[in-house]
C-alpha cells in the first residue's frame, strides 16, 4: 500500500513535467512557454532604456561600428567589404532571425520539419517538385563563381551564425518558442533559396494550362479575340515611338503543330490581379530643385515582420542606404551619394510547361527529337516532425522537373498541368547579387547599365536617376528568345522546335534614357509598344495605374517631395473613369428600390476616388466584379476544365465597343440577356449584398470598412498582426492597397549635392512582436506620410537621432 | 520556511535550468522539511505563483505589457493580466502538487520503514 503511494507520488510530478513540456496540437508547450525565466516573457523588450553593446566576432577583420537611429535602423560603418556584409548579417539576424529562417524553410520545402499538417506537407512537396532547391543550388554555383559575390555571401552567412551563437533558449525569437523549435545555422544555400522565393512570388504565375483548355473549348478564333496579344488600352513603359538602336537576332520559327493537354478537376477562378508595383523618375527639368526625383513602391502580400529591412552600408568605396531582403546581402532598392534606383515586376513569360510523352509508367524514358531519352531522378527527402521521412521522387527531362504525375490536392497546384515538365528561368545558374553589388556602388548611368547585365530573374523594371540629371528605365532580366506566343499555351515536349532558343542579348532589353517627356515610369504594364522585335509575353498587368502615373507626371512641373508623395497615395481610378459613363446610362431607375436609388445617386456624384470614406467606391467595386462574373462565368466555368476569364482590359473593351456581343447572354437560361440586363442585375446584387452586411446606406458602407485592410503576421498568428486600418486605395489605383496586398515600401529620393531620402514601410525594423519597433512605422505608412531617411556620412554624424551603438571587433 | 526555501532556490536555479526544476525543488524541499500536507501544497503553490508573477512583471512592466497583450490575444484569454494570472496559477498548481507529492512520498517511505521495523 505504501509502496504504491510512493510510486504515485513520483509518477504524478513526472507526468506533470511531461505534460506541460510537450507541444500538443498547435499549442506551444504550456509551462515551457509561460516560464518567465526562459519562455515568452523574456521576449518583452524594455521600451524605455537602450544600451550600447560590444561584441567580439572571430572572423571580423577590423573594427565595425553600428549606429542605431531612433527608428532602430542600423547604419554600418566598416573598414572593408567583408566586415560590411558580416555586420549586415549580424544585425539582420538580431532583428529578423525567425523570419529569415522560416521563409527559407518554406522556400526549401521544409515546413513539415516544424509544423505538422496536411497543407504544410503539400506545400513542401510543391516547393520541392517545382524545383526550388534545384534552382537554388544552381544559383548558388553562380554566386560562388565570382569572388566578389562569394565574399559577400560568405561574410553575410558568418555574421548571421555569429549572432545565432550568442543565443540561449531564453533569448530565442518568440516564434521559436510558440512553434517549439530551435534556430539552425545559416548556410549560403539559404541566401540563394530566399532569392528563388522572390522569383517564385513574382515570376511563377502561369496561365498556359487554363489557356490550353480555353483553346480546346472555344477554338483559335475566339481565343484570339478574347485573349488578344496586345491590350485594347495601353500606355507602355518604354514610351511609344522609342526607336530600337540595335539589329535584332533572328526570331525562331513558329512550329506548325500545336498541342493541347489533358485536364484536371479544378474550378475556374476569376483572374486575380497579379502582384504589382510603381516606380518613376523625373528629370531635373520637371522638378523644383533642378535635380531628379525618383520614387518606388513595390506591392507585395504584406506581412509582419516587415518584408523589407532598412539599412545603411558604409565602407571604403560604398555608402548606400535603402531596403534589403532579410536573408540576402546588399541593398535591393535605395540610393547613394550620386544615384538612386528602384524596381517593379516585369510579367515576362519565363515559365513554360511542356507536355511529355513517357515510354511507360516507370517514367524512365521520354520521347524527344524522334528518340527515347533518359529522365534523371531527384529524390526529395521531406523530414516530418515526429514521424517517418517522406521520400518523393521527381523526374527531370532536359526541360526541367515533371512537377506532378498525379493531381495534387493543393491550391497552388491548380495551375500546374499533370504530367508536364517545367522550364523556368529560376532553375538556371545566375548571380543577381552582382547587380546589387554594382548598383550599391554605382556613380552614373554607365554603372547602372553594367550592373543590369548580371541580372537574371525575377525580371524587374529597373528605374534609375543620377545627380548628372540622367534618368532611365529598363525592363530587365534574362529573357528567352521565343517565337511569338511561345508559352501562351502548353508546349509540345517532344519537338525541339518548342525549346527555348537562346536569349535576348542583355543590351537589347527594352530601355530608354532621358526621353523627351522628362520622366520615366512603370506600373507592370506592357514593356513596349508593338514595334519591339522580340516576344516577352502576350499579357501584362492592366494599364490603369501606369496611365494615371503618366497622366499626372505629364502635367507636373516644379515637382517637390510633397507632390510625389501625394501621388504615391493617389486613389483615383482610371477604371471608374472608363466604365462609369458607359454603365450608368444602362441602369433602369424605375426598377430600383429605395436603397438602390440612393446608391445610384452616390455613384453619379462620385469623384472616382477609392478614398477611405467613399461609399460609391464600395458599390462600384462589387458591381464591376459581379458584372465580369455575369458576363463570363456561364461560359468559362466548366466542371473539370480549369480556365480563366478574359482580362479586365478585354472586358472593358467589349462593354464600351461591342454592345451586342454574344457573351452577354447567359447560356444557362432560355431567354436572351443583354448587356443592360447584366448591368442592372449586378448593380442590384452589389447594393443588396452591402445592405445585407451593413443595413441601409450608412457609414459602414465606406470603402475602407468594406475592404478591411490589415497587415497579418507571416505565420498568421492571431494577435501578432496589425489592427484593421481605415485607409483607401485599390488594386487599379496608384495606391494599390487591397485587403492585405499593397505598397510594402514607399520611397522618394531627391537627388542633389546631398541626396535626401524619404521612406516608410508598414511595420518596423524589429521582427519581435514584443518590441515597440515591431510596428512603429505602421500609422505613418497608413496616413501616407514618409520619414526622412538618415543618410549618415560618419558614425558621429549629428544630423539624426541616435539611440544606441554596437561595436564589433575581432 | 518551505516558502522561503523554494523561492530562493528556484529563483537561482531558474536562471540556468528549465522550468520543470520547480517540480524537482518543490518535491525535494517538501520531502525534506515539509511539516504537513497542507503546508507542502500551499507554501509550494504560493512560492512559485508569486515568483513567476513577480518575474513576469519584472520583464513585462518596462515593456508596457505590449507583448503580454499580443500573446493574450493569441492564447484567447484576451487581457494581459489574465495571462499573468494563468502563468501564476498554473505554475503554482504544478509546484503545489509536486510539493504535496514530495511530502506524501516521505510519509510513505517513513511508514514503510516503521512497517519494516515492526515486521
Amino acid at each position: 500500500m505504501n509502496k504504491l503511494k510512493a510510486i504515485f507520488c513520483i509518477i504524478i510530478p513526472i507526468s506533470l513535467a511531461f505534460l506541460f513540456n510537450t507541444k500538443i496540437g498547435s499549442a506551444p508547450p504550456v509551462l515551457k512557454f509561460l516560464n518567465p525565466f526562459m519562455g515568452f516573457w523574456q521576449n518583452a523588450e524594455n521600451n524605455h532604456f537602450m544600451f550600447n553593446h560590444k561584441v567580439k566576432i572571430k572572423g571580423a577583420l577590423d573594427q565595425v561600428e553600428i549606429v542605431f537611429d531612433d527608428k532602430m535602423i542600423p547604419h554600418i560603418f566598416a573598414q572593408n567589404d567583408h566586415d560590411l556584409y558580416l555586420a549586415q548579417g549580424y544585425v539582420t539576424a538580431m532583428h529578423r532571425l525567425w523570419q529569415m529562417d522560416f521563409q527559407t524553410r518554406f522556400a526549401a520545402g521544409r515546413i513539415s520539419e516544424v509544423v505538422v499538417s496536411e497543407p504544410a506537407r503539400e506545400s513542401d512537396r510543391y516547393q520541392r517538385r517545382m524545383g526550388m532547391v534545384y534552382g537554388a543550388e544552381n544559383s548558388l554555383e553562380g554566386m560562388m563563381a565570382d569572388p566578389k559575390s562569394k565574399e559577400m555571401i560568405l561574410a553575410y552567412t558568418e555574421g548571421i551564425n555569429a549572432y545565432i551563437k550568442t543565443l540561449s533558449h531564453a533569448n530565442y525569437p518568440l516564434e521559436y518558442k510558440i512553434l517549439d523549435f530551435k534556430p539552425e545555422n545559416w548556410t549560403p544555400l539559404k541566401c540563394a533559396l530566399l532569392l528563388k522565393q522572390m522569383s517564385a512570388i513574382l515570376a511563377m504565375g502561369s496561365d498556359e494550362f487554363y489557356m490550353t483548355n480555353i483553346l480546346k473549348k472555344f477554338g483559335p478564333e475566339i481565343t484570339k479575340n478574347l485573349f488578344p496579344d496586345y491590350p485594347f488600352k495601353e500606355d507602355p513603359i518604354i514610351p511609344v515611338g522609342t526607336k530600337w538602336n540595335f539589329t535584332p537576332l533572328p526570331i525562331p520559327k513558329t512550329p506548325e503543330s500545336f498541342t493541347a493537354s489533358q485536364t484536371g478537376d479544378v474550378r475556374t477562378k476569376e483572374k486575380v490581379e497579379g502582384i504589382g508595383s510603381n516606380n518613376w523618375a523625373l528629370s531635373g527639368s520637371k522638378t523644383a530643385s533642378g535635380y531628379p526625383i525618383l520614387a518606388n513602391d513595390p506591392h507585395l502580400e504584406l506581412s509582419l515582420p516587415s518584408i523589407w529591412y532598412q539599412i545603411q552600408l558604409h565602407a571604403p568605396g560604398i555608402n548606400t542606404y535603402g531596403v534589403s531582403l532579410p536573408g540576402a546581402p546588399g541593398i535591393i532598392i535605395g540610393f547613394n551619394q550620386r544615384i538612386a534606383w528602384g524596381v517593379t515586376n516585369v510579367a515576362a513569360d519565363v515559365l513554360d510547361f511542356y507536355q511529355i510523352k513517357f515510354k511507360d509508367s516507370s517514367h524512365n524514358e521520354y520521347w524527344y527529337n524522334n528518340k527515347w531519352n533518359k529522365t534523371t531522378k531527384r529524390l526529395e527527402v521531406i523530414k516530418i516532425r515526429g514521424s517517418k521521412d517522406l521520400i518523393d521522387t521527381v523526374y527531370y527531362t532536359h526541360q526541367g522537373p515533371v512537377v506532378y504525375l498525379q493531381k495534387a490536392n493543393f491550391v497552388k497546384a491548380n495551375s500546374v498541368p499533370v504530367g508536364d515538365a517545367l522550364r523556368w528561368i529560376a532553375h538556371d545558374r545566375s548571380n543577381e547579387l552582382m547587380t546589387f553589388y554594382y548598383l550599391n556602388r554605382g556613380k552614373n548611368y554607365n554603372d547602372y547599365r553594367k550592373a543590369l547585365t548580371y541580372y537574371t530573374a525575377p525580371a524587374q523594371n529597373f528605374v534609375f536617376a543620377s545627380v548628372d540629371n540622367d534618368i532611365a528605365i529598363t525592363p530587365n532580366g534574362k529573357f528567352p528568345l521565343k517565337w511569338k506566343n511561345q508559352g501562351k499555351f502548353i508546349l509540345d515536349g517532344t519537338d525541339p522546335a518548342y525549346d527555348w532558343h537562346g536569349w535576348i542579348p542583355a543590351s537589347q532589353n527594352p530601355t530608354v534614357k532621358n526621353p523627351p517627356r522628362g520622366f520615366v515610369s512603370s506600373a507592370n504594364q506592357s514593356s513596349t509598344d508593338q514595334t519591339y522585335p522580340y516576344y516577352l509575353n502576350w499579357e501584362f498587368s492592366p494599364y490603369e495605374r501606369g496611365k494615371r502615373i503618366n497622366d499626372r507626371l505629364t502635367t507636373m512641373n516644379k515637382a517637390t517631395l510633397d507632390s510625389i508623395r501625394l501621388m504615391q497615395t493617389d486613389n483615383y481610378s482610371i477604371l471608374a473613369q472608363n466604365l462609369i459613363p458607359a454603365v450608368i446610362p444602362l441602369l433602369n431607375p424605375e426598377n430600383l428600390n429605395a436603397t438602390q436609388k440612393e446608391a445610384l445617386s452616390y455613384l453619379t456624384k462620385w469623384n472616382k476616388r477609392y478614398d477611405a470614406n467613399e461609399i460609391a467606391a464600395s458599390i462600384f467595386e462589387i458591381w464591376t466584379k459581379r458584372l465580369a462574373f455575369d458576363i463570363w462565368d456561364d461560359e468559362f466555368t466548366v466542371k473539370g476544365v480549369p480556365m480563366r476569364y478574359p482580362s479586365r482590359d478585354r472586358t472593358v473593351e467589349m462593354i464600351l465597343k461591342e454592345p451586342a456581343a454574344k457573351w452577354y447572354d447567359n447560356v444557362n437560361t432560355s431567354q436572351k440577356e443583354t448587356l443592360s440586363d447584366l448591368v442592372n442585375e449586378s448593380f442590384k446584387y452589389s447594393c443588396d449584398s452591402l445592405e445585407r452586411r451593413f443595413g441601409p446606406i450608412n457609414k459602414d458602407w465606406s470603402w475602407s470598412n468594406v475592404k478591411q485592410s490589415n497587415v497579418p503576421h507571416l505565420a498568421k498568428i492571431p494577435g501578432f498582426g496589425s489592427k484593421v486600418l481605415q485607409i483607401g486605395g485599390a488594386k487599379s489605383t496608384i495606391n494599390a492597397l487591397s485587403e492585405t496586398n499593397g505598397p510594402s515600401w514607399r520611397m522618394v529620393i531627391e537627388l542633389g549635392k546631398n541626396p535626401k531620402g524619404h521612406g516608410v514601410y508598414p511595420g518596423g525594423q524589429s521582427g519581435n512582436p514584443g518590441s515597440k519597433f515591431y510596428d512603429n512605422m505602421l500609422d505613418t505608412w497608413a496616413s501616407g506620410q514618409l520619414y526622412d531617411l538618415f543618410y549618415m556620412q560618419t558614425p558621429d554624424d549629428q544630423s539624426g537621432k541616435v539611440i544606441s551603438r554596437l561595436k564589433i571587433s575581432k | 520556511m518551505v516558502f522561503i526555501v523554494i523561492v530562493i532556490i528556484c529563483f537561482l536555479l531558474q536562471m540556468i535550468a528549465p522550468w520543470w526544476i520547480i517540480i524537482v525543488v518543490a518535491f525535494a524541499t517538501c520531502g525534506i522539511i515539509g511539516k504537513t500536507g497542507k503546508i507542502a501544497f500551499w507554501h509550494s503553490f504560493f512560492a512559485i505563483c508569486l515568483l513567476w508573477i513577480g518575474y513576469s512583471l519584472f520583464k513585462s512592466l518596462p515593456n508596457d505589457n505590449l507583448l503580454a497583450s499580443r500573446v493574450a490575444v493569441m492564447t484567447g484569454v484576451k487581457l494581459w493580466w489574465a495571462l499573468l494570472l494563468v502563468t501564476g496559477i498554473l505554475s503554482g498548481l504544478v509546484a503545489g502538487i509536486s510539493g504535496y507529492c514530495g511530502y506524501q512520498f516521505r510519509m510513505a517511505m517513513l511508514a514503510k520503514k516503521t512497517d519494516d521495523k515492526i515486521a
